[in-house]
Order: C-alpha cells, then sequence, then structure tokens
C-alpha cells in the first residue's frame, strides 16, 4: 500500500428541495441555477466543470474530481480527492431559496478513505463531517441520523448522514447503488492510463474498456485525466450513471453507481453490475443500496456477484429519515481475505 | 458584415430558413447549436462557443433554442443539449451532444479545414 496517493474514496452529497408553493409540478427548478453561482460553489468544493450534457430531465456535469447532477428539485455532488464538498451545503440552499425552492431532505455518505490524514477540514474523520452538515442544516430538517455501517473489516465501512423534515417525502420508486471497488485487476487499470493527446482518448477508454456496454442506451459523456485517471457520466432518460477511476497501483480504486425503479426488470441492475464489474475485475467490492420503498433489492446485488467468485462477507442494514433503507455489503474474492 | 463573429440566434422558422438556404449556397462550415434555456450545460458552453465565432469568422454559428423552434427541434430530433451539428453544402456532416469544448475546437478545426 502506497504511502500517499490520490484519494479515489468519494463523498457524496443529495439534497432534495419542494417549491415553497408546494406545487409539486416544479418545471425547472434548480436547473435554472445560473452558471457563474454554480461555478462559484464548485470552486468552494475545490473542482471545476470539464463537461456537461443535459436532456428534458436533468443537468449532468463531469467535473475535475467527479460529478455533478442536477434535476429540478434534487442535487447530487460526487467529489473525490480532497475536495472540501461539505462546503457546498450553504450556498446551494441559498442559491435554492432564491429560486423558491426548501431543502427537505439531506443525505451525506462515504466509504472509508485510502488516505484519511489527507484530508482536510470539514472531512478529518465522520463526527466532524457530522457536527458540519448538522451547523449548515436548517432547523426544519429535524429528523437526522449518522451511522457507521460495519464491514469484517474494520477500514472498510459505510459513512451515512441523513436528515429529513418529516414530510415531503420522495414519490419516486426508484433506488440508488453505489459500487466501490479497490484492488483493480492490473491490465483492467492500464486501459485508463493517457497514451495519446488525441480528442478521442476517452471515447477510447470507454470503448476499449467495455464501459460503452453497460448501458447501450445512455449517452456518455467522459474524459480523461493526465497522466492517467477517468470519468465519465451516463445519461439515460431520467437516470443516470456514473463511473470513476483511479488506476495507480497500490491506490487503484474504481466506483460505479446508477439508478434503478421497482418497476425495471429485477434482472436488469443484476445485468448492469455484472457489467461494470467486469470492467475493473477488482478483488474487493462494496456495494450500498438505498430504497425508499423497497427493501429487497439488495438480493439481486449479492446475485451479480456470484460469477466473479467474490463472496459476501458482510451484510449491514439500517433505516433513515427521508431516505429509506440502506444495505451495505462487502465481497472480495476467496484468495484474498 | 455585422454578424461575422457571432453566434446567430434563430428566432423564426423563416430567419432559420433563410439561414441554412444561403450558407447552402457558399461552402462555409455551418455549426449549429441545439441549446435550451433551461439546461445548466448549455449556459456552460454559450460563452466558448461565443469566443469561436469571434475567433473565426469564415464559420457560420447559429443557434436555436428549442422551445422557440419546436418544429426544428422536432425535425431535427434533439433529445440532449446542448447538440452541435455541423453543416456543409447542405449535409449533415457531424454531431456533439453535450458541452465538451476540446471536441468542440477539434471538430470545428477538422471540418473547417477539410
Amino acid at each position: 500500500m502506497a504511502a500517499s496517493g490520490f484519494e479515489g474514496f468519494e463523498k457524496r452529497l443529495e439534497l432534495h428541495f419542494y417549491s415553497d408553493d408546494n406545487d409539486p409540478t416544479v418545471t425547472m427548478g434548480l436547473r435554472l441555477i445560473d452558471f457563474d453561482s454554480l461555478k462559484k460553489v464548485l470552486r468552494v468544493v475545490q473542482c471545476a466543470v470539464v463537461s456537461a450534457v443535459g436532456n428534458h430531465f436533468f443537468d449532468a456535469y463531469v467535473l475535475s474530481e467527479s460529478s455533478l447532477f442536477v434535476y429540478p428539485t434534487k442535487i447530487i455532488i460526487k467529489t473525490c480527492g480532497t475536495t472540501q464538498l461539505l462546503k457546498s451545503i450553504r450556498p446551494l440552499i441559498h442559491l435554492a431559496n432564491e429560486l423558491g425552492l426548501t431543502l427537505c431532505g439531506c443525505r451525506y455518505t462515504r466509504g472509508n478513505f485510502i488516505f484519511p490524514k489527507s484530508q482536510p477540514f470539514p472531512h478529518v474523520n465522520f463526527r466532524q463531517e457530522v457536527v458540519y452538515i448538522e451547523e449548515n442544516l436548517p432547523e426544519a430538517l429535524c429528523f437526522r441520523k449518522a451511522s457507521v455501517m460495519p464491514s469484517k473489516n474494520p477500514s472498510n465501512s459505510w459513512h451515512v448522514f441523513c436528515a429529513g423534515d418529516g414530510d415531503h417525502l420522495s414519490a419516486e420508486n426508484t433506488f440508488t447503488v453505489e459500487v466501490c471497488m479497490t484492488e483493480l485487476d492490473r491490465v483492467m487499470a492500464r486501459k485508463f492510463f493517457k497514451t495519446s493527446h488525441d480528442s478521442s482518448v476517452s471515447k477510447h477508454m470507454t470503448e476499449l474498456a467495455g464501459i460503452d456496454n453497460i448501458n447501450p442506451r445512455a449517452l456518455i459523456c467522459d474524459f480523461e485525466f493526465d497522466p492517467c485517471g477517468y470519468s465519465m457520466n451516463g445519461v439515460d432518460g431520467d437516470r443516470y450513471s456514473t463511473i470513476h477511476v483511479t488506476p495507480e497501483d497500490g491506490f487503484s480504486y474504481a466506483s460505479f453507481e446508477c439508478v434503478g425503479s421497482v418497476y425495471d426488470d429485477q434482472d436488469d441492475i443484476v445485468d448492469t453490475l455484472k457489467k461494470a464489474v467486469q470492467v475493473f475485475k477488482p478483488a474487493t467490492v462494496s456495494i450500498s443500496t438505498t430504497s425508499l420503498h423497497r427493501r429487497e433489492v439488495w438480493t439481486r446485488v449479492s446475485r451479480a456477484m456470484e460469477p466473479f467468485g467474490l463472496k459476501c462477507r458482510s451484510f449491514a442494514m439500517d433505516e433513515f429519515p427521508a431516505t429509506g433503507t440502506v444495505v451495505f455489503q462487502t465481497f472480495t474474492s476467496p484468495c484474498r481475505k | 458584415m455585422a454578424e461575422e463573429g457571432q453566434v446567430i440566434a434563430c428566432h423564426a422558422v423563416d430567419s432559420w430558413n433563410q439561414q441554412l438556404e444561403s450558407a447552402n449556397k457558399s461552402d462555409k462550415l455551418v455549426v449549429v447549436d441545439f441549446t435550451a434555456s433551461w439546461c445548466g450545460p448549455c449556459r456552460f458552453i454559450a460563452p466558448i462557443l461565443a469566443d469561436l465565432a469571434k475567433k473565426l469568422p469564415n464559420v457560420l454559428f447559429l443557434k436555436v433554442d428549442v422551445d422557440e423552434l419546436k418544429s426544428v427541434a422536432q425535425d431535427w430530433a434533439i433529445e440532449k443539449m446542448p447538440t452541435f451539428i455541423f453543416l456543409k453544402e447542405g449535409s449533415i456532416i457531424d454531431k456533439l451532444f453535450g458541452a465538451r469544448k476540446d471536441e468542440l475546437q477539434q471538430k470545428i478545426a477538422l471540418h473547417s479545414s477539410a
């Protein structure tokens, strides 16, 4: 294990809003935040927009250190490295208020940092993060819960903080799957090292690694970093997917996140996860599924890992305000503990 | 001409058709930016596009708002924004989905020199 290197493990923040006049059909909402204001928020977090695309449902931005998704009443930011993600909470609430939108839900999740000592305030430890979030949330979000979901390995756990106002529950029948992979197969990881200065390097990486095959319907916005590293956002109707890769040996990491619906065919998410893990052939995988209305999504996740010889080593399930059920599972290949 | 070096916004189907017709008669590269006022990525790329238009007066840059010119957006099956369509002598020679600065510059360079 390297003494220090780029931190692949992301911090993820999701904020939900409702419109002051209680209009359930807010049309554009947060998408109307002007770009300069958005840029300022990202600067506070220490990242910048690299490429972006939008459709009738949402805007997707590839950032210098991960991704941003803006829906009319929901924002999701996922950043890696040593970004100060939580500093975006206050300015985002303010910008939303200016558009007549009020915060009703907040969710913050992350795995374990590979290099925790490199993290700046307020990310030095989970306690500091929770205290900081609480200081910046309006009182109306009075239902709060913070938890560290364990696995058999103390340096592999899932940190969750959720807060809600007890009302304005999302009607979405969707679930989110967050996959963190480490100890990537070296041959697969090498595909994410920049080998030329063409305009289509990232497209090559996407195709070579088979990422375009994970969801062939999705429009992919990809980006390659110098000298190595890769990010992509997938846009398919109202669903996003996102992949971020830190390929260096010693601290290799890849994340995959996607959204599914409880009305999907049961095998869809299994196939998607199989294809995603196939790209990286990792030795360790941890998967967190979050679902408001259906708890049994996690069973499909285990099935997806079977063909890779990845055995489930731990399982944890918990309920959180405004968010629902979070299940955290870890998988490793038998030859590694 | 006053409009050279600028991104020309087409606010009506008539002006859109006019612009296309005159461009088709020349061998100028035409870059059409299909944009939406509520789409953040379009706002991100707007100043970059304006800058390119200033630097490349020999390329015709047109802007179409998908709500203003709904029929045109439908005819061209625009689903993602921004969508850049590259035209030469009346034919579509390339497309780019999304606000991607480097790729946009590279495609313009590729097609304006051909």
